[in-house]
């Protein structure tokens, strides 16, 4: 692909990004190339060998969002979310759950690091520092879905039915969680729950740090996902799970104040959209140069070419959104929010039709599974559903432009 | 025991590269650059020994333009401690290059030198050999494994046919082979840190060495495009063509 956007990005960005990709080059895409079934391995587990996340470990990109004063990693503040862009996407170039998986780390480092106890950070930073095989996860999502929590809906029928009540000095959790990334394997999680279901979820809703050993967190199950299968999305059930008062989070507002974790998140979701779609033109490319009908490679039927150039128009407008996009969470600008959004359900779109383009490229090939031109379809299909469906992004950009008018709350059927 | 290791910025070995239209060169324009994949393994030993307790001190030195930097930028990141660019946007032959790295060296006074064996833009395979000689050190060049002691260092050399294992007095110089370690990656936080390692800049005539080319580049091209090949019936016919169409029967 082309490097036009080298020359905005700081040394260390570039170098960081060069080290990535060199491991993806190396160890992720050999793997995933040589072992397509290992994705279908039930159990969950082990479909991701240690090799693979401890590569990740030696590069240092399980911990990003760490503050430095715990061990973490020194990244620029005022470019954090951009770096955490070029990153996933290199991650999500060899593979997306790998990416999933580590980002989701990061984001929740972003919370705890803004919103737990002092003393909270330094018992949990160092140890999700030391073990390689500490996850962290997010946990939002529950049965009765997640759209209007998105958009969101302020009204209390709208509002989480896990619910948490404080007795003493601990809060009690009742309730489930759905589709939660690193939900089967994490060992920290952070959980949002209704605390008075008097008023809307945004005054309403509060966030607390349950570790996995919590009597009362069950994780009842590892969901079979139809793409980025090397994260381990889960099932949890909170039947009077108890966690010290101190535990908490934030207090009532947690879902307002959650929005740099929901900026970064949504930039990041793209970004490793972008990866898939990098691996889908570079698959392409190669595979049109190669392969020969009509006498001659694919590439030199004209046929072939114009859906090449399409795929690479299309990478190269969602990297440029995404940069703007990335540049104004990183400077706070009033349109972060608006636009974080768009970079997201634009991705999600466009990687998609670059990967129906891929798999049409490859002819019968593209839809074998050893061939993992189908995986990366797979992979680009479930980045549409992800932190929020397309129509509901949509619905969040245009309610935030014009907050008087639209995307009001429908109400209940009578 | 302190390590001087040179690095040079190259096209990255996995970009196809092309000749340019007139001949005069290869096109670099818009072309990823690395680190020479033979210094990153030089690098890697020298942070090695450093991570043994054998060496306390490693100084990586470029020689090249000014984005050469960054390449002793990741070599930082790798674990060497401070670096050296000495900034010329002119093509250095090797010759010149070993003249600049022998008075880095007098100023530096390291123990040990290690560099690639060769670059991978023009496989000169020169320059440590020509440093060592104008230092008047051993040279070990080669290497496949090192033992540094505290007066000598064993180098074993990969040679034709076999290894061969020197004793070379200190101060020497080695030239890394490709199986003398598999370098690492720069790490994320390393590379946050290298951020605030010293990087020293100096050009040629501070040390006196004159860079003009003394070899004239006559035409560069690309290796000649090999032709298809074909499928053959039966043994009997692959016999009949290597006779009679290639001759090599
Ligand atoms: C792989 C994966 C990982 C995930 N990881 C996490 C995680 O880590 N943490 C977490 O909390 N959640 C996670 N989720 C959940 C994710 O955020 C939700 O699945 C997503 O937001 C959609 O919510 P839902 O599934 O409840 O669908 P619903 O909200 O039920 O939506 C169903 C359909 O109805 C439409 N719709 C809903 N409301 C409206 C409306 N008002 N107007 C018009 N159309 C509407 C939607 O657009 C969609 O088409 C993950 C999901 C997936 C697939
Ligand atoms: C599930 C499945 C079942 C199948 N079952 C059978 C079966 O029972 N029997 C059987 O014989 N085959 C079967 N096939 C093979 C199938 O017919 C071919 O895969 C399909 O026709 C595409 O051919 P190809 O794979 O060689 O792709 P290619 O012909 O290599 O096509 C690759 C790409 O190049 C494009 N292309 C090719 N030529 C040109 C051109 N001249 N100009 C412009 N673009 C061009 C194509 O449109 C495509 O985008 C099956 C395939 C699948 C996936």
């Amino acid at each position: 692909m082309i490097h036009a956007d080298d020359g905005i990005l700081s040394q260390e960005q570039r170098l960081m990004r060069d080290s990535c990709r060199s491991f993806v080059d190396d160890v992720v895409t050999p793997f995933i190339r040589s072992n397509w079934q290992r994705e279908w391995d039930m159990s969950p587990g082990e479909r991701l060998p240690g090799s693979i996340l401890e590569g990740a470990e030696a590069i240092g990109i399980r911990t990003l969002g760490v503050p430095e004063e715990f061990g973490g990693i020194d990244l620029d503040r005022e470019t954090e979310v951009r770096t955490f862009a070029l990153i996933a996407e290199e991650i999500a170039r060899g593979d997306s759950g790998l990416a999933d998986k580590l980002v989701q780390n990061w984001k929740v480092s972003i919370v705890i690091r803004q919103f737990a106890a002092k003393h909270l950070q330094e018992k949990w930073f160092p140890r999700l520092l030391e073990d390689p095989k500490f996850l962290l996860a997010h946990c939002l999502t529950e049965p009765r879905g997640a759209s209007d929590r998105w958009l969101p809906y302020n009204v209390p029928e709208a509002s989480m039915h896990t619910r948490a009540v404080l007795d003493g000095d601990h809060w009690v959790i009742n309730g489930r969680k759905q589709f939660i990334s690193n939900g089967f394997d994490a060992s920290l999680y952070v959980v949002y729950a209704n605390t008075d279901p008097s008023v809307g979820m945004l005054q309403g809703t509060s966030s607390f740090l349950v570790p996995r050993e919590t009597p009362g967190l069950t994780v009842t199950k590892c969901n079979e996902t139809m793409g980025c299968r090397f994260m381990n999305n889960g099932e949890l059930v909170f039947e009077d799970c108890r966690v010290p008062a101190d535990h908490l989070l934030v207090k009532s507002t947690a879902l307002a104040s959650a929005g740099q974790y929901f900026r970064a998140g949504k930039i990041i979701q793209a970004a490793k959209n972008l990866g898939v779609g990098v691996a889908c033109f570079e698959r392409t490319a190669d595979y049109v140069q190669n392969y020969v009908q009509g006498g001659r490679i694919l590439i030199k039927h004209q046929a072939v070419a114009l859906r090449l150039a399409d795929m690479a128009t299309r990478i190269e407008a969602v990297r440029s959104l995404v940069e703007r996009a990335s540049k104004a969470v990183d400077e706070a600008h009033p349109d972060a929010d608006i636009l974080c959004n768009m970079a997201k359900v634009y991705a999600s779109e466009e990687i998609m039709k670059v990967a129906t383009h891929a798999l049409e490229l490859h002819g019968g090939n593209g839809a074998m599974l050893e061939f993992g031109i189908e995986k990366l379809f797979r992979d680009a299909a479930i980045f549409l559903h992800m932190d929020a469906t397309v129509d509901v992004s949509r619905m969040k950009i245009i309610k935030n432009m014009f907050p008087a008018t639209a995307g009001k709350y429908a109400g209940p059927e009578t | 025991m302190k390590i001087l290791v040179a690095v040079k910025r190259v096209a990255d070995p996995n970009v196809k590269v092309r000749a340019l239209a007139d001949g005069s060169g290869v096109d670099l324009a818009n072309v990823k650059m690395t680190m020479n994949p033979f210094d990153e393994i030089a690098v890697e030993e020298a942070v090695r020994l450093k991570e043994a307790g054998r060496a306390n001190e490693i100084v990586v030195v470029s020689i090249g333009p000014e984005k050469s930097a960054e390449t002793l930028r990741t070599a930082l990141a790798m674990g060497a401690d401070r670096g050296l660019l000495v900034r010329t946007e002119a093509t250095v032959e090797p010759l010149a290059v070993a003249k600049i790295l022998k008075a880095v060296a007098e100023a530096e006074k390291p123990d040990v030198i290690i560099t690639g064996k060769q670059a991978i833009d023009d496989d000169a395979n020169q320059t440590g050999q020509m440093l060592s000689a104008l230092l008047g050190w051993g040279q070990g060049t080669f290497a496949s494994k090192l033992v540094v002691g505290d007066k000598a260092i064993e180098v074993t050399r990969e040679i034709d046919g076999g290894l061969q294992t020197v004793s070379l007095a200190l101060p020497a110089l080695v030239t890394a082979d490709l199986r003398l370690n598999e370098p690492r990656y720069a790490s994320l936080p390393n590379i946050m840190k290298a951020k605030k390692k010293p990087i020293d800049e100096r050009t040629p005539a501070d040390y006196g060495v004159a860079v003009e080319p003394r070899l004239t580049v006559v035409r560069v091209h690309e290796p000649a495009t090999r032709k298809a090949g074909i499928k053959v019936g039966s043994v009997g016919e692959l016999v009949e063509r290597l006779r009679m169409e290639a001759g090599v029967l």
